[in-house]
């Protein structure tokens, strides 16, 4: 017998495992695309969006809806795929990734229902997320807003001038989850520009941080139903996650940061991955 | 409110646009709750020391941090917020501009920017400090709105009718010295996107725009006395332009000079030329400043050492005439 956690948690696996499919399926679809950072947040994006944020697909523009913003927009095949399952767009949109004039495009467009931010140019969602918090509360709205950021995108000062704001703001009501996969596009950032010690950094810029594996579902609905990690601070989230996570050749390899998918890896990607049903 | 029925008028914004756009702040947030300034260390700048006292929860303090204060604001304004970015206009245009191009202008958001000290009003502070480029940055911005006042109470106009606009605007405004009132005390005819008739003419135009206005209009003052008639048109929105008011000026007078404290490219002279050229090819000359970094100097001296003035308005008028 299974308890109500460990179904939702199961549920929350399936969720991601359809994500990930559809990734590899809209990377098909588009002939290639950043595959590795799509797949590490699948987890992630999962847990969010069908079990932490507070969202009504079918009425996006809900004012008092949860705001999520992916500032490493380039895993927007990883987004497209869960406004998909969650409702907000049409499942065959996922069919258009990179298409003539098509809403989906390699970064998010916020002209797509769901989507709260234009995001791809690196180092812009944590200050767009302070704002939507600030929004929040000088309006006596309740929302909470969660950014998604890339690790290769911490390189990008202008997350440094974020945190220093979001911690003077006491901002509670936002939350930073960062996709630590620790590889961007052209190697490990341990051996290009290293971000440790990482913990710490945010620590001493005033947030509350909390580390898990971003691959273990159960931790991640923790630490998300831990929010606000603390009454007065920000929340950082680090996920330790696997570049590619889910299929055996695209796993921890700079080489699927952004790659070509032909109709042989993908069937080789899908048959690794396994059916959700 | 008519800004001359400001109690504060007269004290401080008369003289000085950007003092003006701070005064339109308090303004605007007195009529909407929803409007917000984000000063990047600009507060006395902009003459927000009062709001901010006052309305301490109606100002944003984002630091020198240009980049963030930009996002803030996006953000902000995805949330229903009106916010006023108030920044120097070197920095907040080229500092912040990738924030500005992907989270302000792509995303479409109505977010204000006041832009303080631009075009050379801080010439002694060497090039870091000079925008000069400014318009022709803002000017390729799809969505963006972009309004260069030619006085303080032109500013004051400008700052409170943004409230209609449904996407970005920037205001570039002058610095911590006086600038002559230009436009009528009343003020009430300023649109957004149509250019005040400063001077009627019909033998040459001269399209100007900030603090080149009154200079132009000085120049067809004393030109009338010698039987020529000059034009004066205050383009001061730079972007929509007036395209009526241009092409009627080329039409009627057949020589256009424009007048900008700005690079002869791209910005009001790049714009006027770009639809003449295709509309209507009229003869023009440009004022404005040259490709290259400008040299340091008192502004005023500056401004003549580049030919922004009066007598090189008077010059260009002739050389099209001759």
């Amino acid at each position: 017998m299974t308890s109500n956690f460990e179904a939702k948690i199961q549920g929350l696996q399936t969720d991601a495992l359809h994500i990930r499919r559809n990734v590899w399926r809209a990377l098909h679809g588009a002939g290639s695309g950043h595959m590795g950072g799509s797949s590490s947040a699948a987890d992630l994006l999962a847990a969010l969006y069908f079990h932490h944020l507070r969202l009504r697909p079918d009425e996006p523009d809900w004012l008092g809806r949860d705001r999520f913003v992916l500032s490493k927009g380039h895993a927007n095949a990883a987004l497209g795929a869960t406004l998909a399952r969650a409702g907000f767009i049409d499942d065959g949109v996922l069919d258009q990734f990179y298409a003539y004039q098509s809403s989906f495009g390699m970064h998010p467009d916020i002209k797509m229902p769901g989507v709260e931010m234009s995001t791809g140019g690196l180092g812009h969602g944590l200050s767009v997320g302070l704002g939507m918090a600030l929004g929040a509360r000088m309006q006596g709205m309740d929302f909470r807003t969660c950014v998604m950021l890339g690790d290769g995108e911490l390189h990008e000062g202008s997350n440094w001038e974020g945190a220093m704001a979001a911690a003077h703001l006491g901002l509670s009501n936002l939350t930073a989850i960062l996709d630590y996969n620790k590889i961007q596009q052209s190697g490990r950032l341990g051996e290009m520009l290293d971000l440790e010690p990482l913990a710490q950094k945010w620590t001493a810029f005033g947030w509350v941080v909390r580390e898990i594996d971003g691959h273990d579902m159960g931790a991640i609905v923790e630490a998300l139903d831990a929010l606000p990690l603390a009454p007065d601070k920000p929340s950082m989230i680090i996920a330790h996650t696997v570049k590619g996570k889910g299929v055996s050749f695209a796993e921890d390899s700079y080489l699927w940061h952004n790659n070509a998918v032909t109709d042989e890896v993908l069937s080789r990607a899908l048959e690794q991955l396994g059916d959700p049903e | 409110m008519n800004d001359a029925q400001h109690p504060e008028w007269e004290r401080l914004a008369e003289k000085q646009s950007r003092l003006a756009f701070g005064l339109a702040v308090g303004e605007l947030a007195r009529r909407d709750d929803k409007v917000v300034a984000i000063s990047a260390d600009t507060i006395d700048l902009f003459g927000l020391r009062g709001f901010l006292e006052a309305s301490p929860d109606r100002l944003i303090e984002a630091g020198i941090a240009e980049q963030n204060a930009m996002g803030i604001a996006a953000g902000l304004a995805t949330t229903g917020m009106r916010p006023i970015l108030c920044g120097y206009a070197p920095f907040i245009t080229t500092r912040s501009l990738e924030q500005l191009r992907n989270d302000v202008a792509y995303a479409n958001q109505r977010v204000v920017i006041g832009a303080a000290c631009g075009g050379i009003v801080l010439a002694m502070a060497g090039g870091t400090h000079h925008a000069v480029e400014d318009l022709a940055i803002m000017r390729n911005m799809p969505n963006m709105t972009v309004i260069v006042p030619a006085d303080a109470r032109q500013t004051w106009h400008a700052a409170l009718q943004t409230e209609q606009l449904d996407g970005p605007c920037y205001i570039r405004l002058g610095g911590k010295f006086e600038e002559p009132p230009v436009t009528d005390i009343a003020g009430d005819g300023f649109r957004i996107g149509r250019a005040d008739l400063m001077r009627p003419g019909g033998d040459v135009t001269v399209i100007a725009c900030g603090c080149l206005v009154a200079p132009a209009i000085a120049a067809a003052d004393a030109l009338a006395g010698t039987g020529i008639g000059v034009r004066v048109l205050n383009m001061h929105t730079i972007k929509p332009l007036d395209r009526d008011a241009v092409l009627a000026a080329a039409a009627e007078t057949g020589a256009i000079v424009t007048a900008e404290e700005h690079r002869t490219s791209g910005g009001l002279g790049g714009a006027v030329a770009e639809l003449l050229a295709q509309e209507q090819p009229t003869r023009m000359r440009m004022i404005g400043m040259p490709d290259e970094f400008a040299i340091v100097g008192p502004t005023a001296k500056v401004r003549a050492h580049y030919g922004l003035s009066q007598q090189a308005i008077t010059d260009a008028c002739h050389a099209l005439l001759a």
